[in-house]
């Protein structure tokens, strides 16, 4: 993986989380709101979902250039 | 009777309200694989800015007030690396041409107390 591919990657991955905590967060505040009385932890469990999310998006896009597709070819 | 009704409308919107939220969500692809959220925040910066400029104008219009011209609305991208690369640079700079101040630092420092001292 050259570094500028590397770079971009980075930048993929950090935007990925701060959206995906942030749209968690933004859930758990809706359902706070509305289902759960104005507690916390409907934030904090949105936010831990975007952010596992997020980390797994990444992990699967670091490790993508070294996975390898094989083909499982019968005998014939 | 009126009760139960008021309580059932009462659920009735809150339920819409956040199954609108998690429709929207699952819509623009906000929870979903990288490049998708990607191209969400691009169609966010396409379409941000300019809504609200025209909410601010349409407001301007409406009060008759003259708000004085806006900031540049924040750039939603993250050029993360341009920027980690930036402060890599100017920190192997720094310390690069640490021991050369330092030197020069201490010694004007030492002119200068041996110029009190005379």
């Amino acid at each position: 993986m050259s570094e500028s591919d590397l770079g971009r990657k980075w930048d993929r991955c950090l935007a990925d989380a701060v959206v995906k905590i942030g749209t968690g967060f933004g859930l758990g505040v809706v359902f706070s709101l509305t289902f759960f009385k104005r507690r916390m932890w409907p934030l904090a469990f949105g936010s831990g979902m975007g952010l596992g999310m997020a980390y797994s998006n990444c992990q699967h896009d670091f490790q993508a250039p070294y996975l390898l597709h094989g083909k499982y070819v019968k005998e014939q | 009777m009126a009760a139960g009704v008021w309580s059932l409308m009462r659920f009735l919107i809150k339920g819409s309200l956040a199954g609108g939220a998690v429709y929207l969500v699952y819509d623009q692809e906000l929870l979903g694989p990288s490049d998708r959220t990607q191209a969400a925040l691009r169609r966010a910066e396409e379409v941000v800015p300019p809504a609200v400029y025209h909410f601010c104008q349409y407001v301007c219009r409406q009060t008759g007030l003259q708000i004085p011209q806006l900031p540049a609305p924040p750039k939603m991208n993250f050029p993360i690396r341009e920027s980690w690369n930036a402060g890599i640079i100017k920190v192997m700079s720094a310390l690069s041409a640490a021991p050369t101040k330092a030197l020069e630092y201490s010694r004007e420092g030492w002119e200068y107390v041996k110029e009190r001292t005379k």
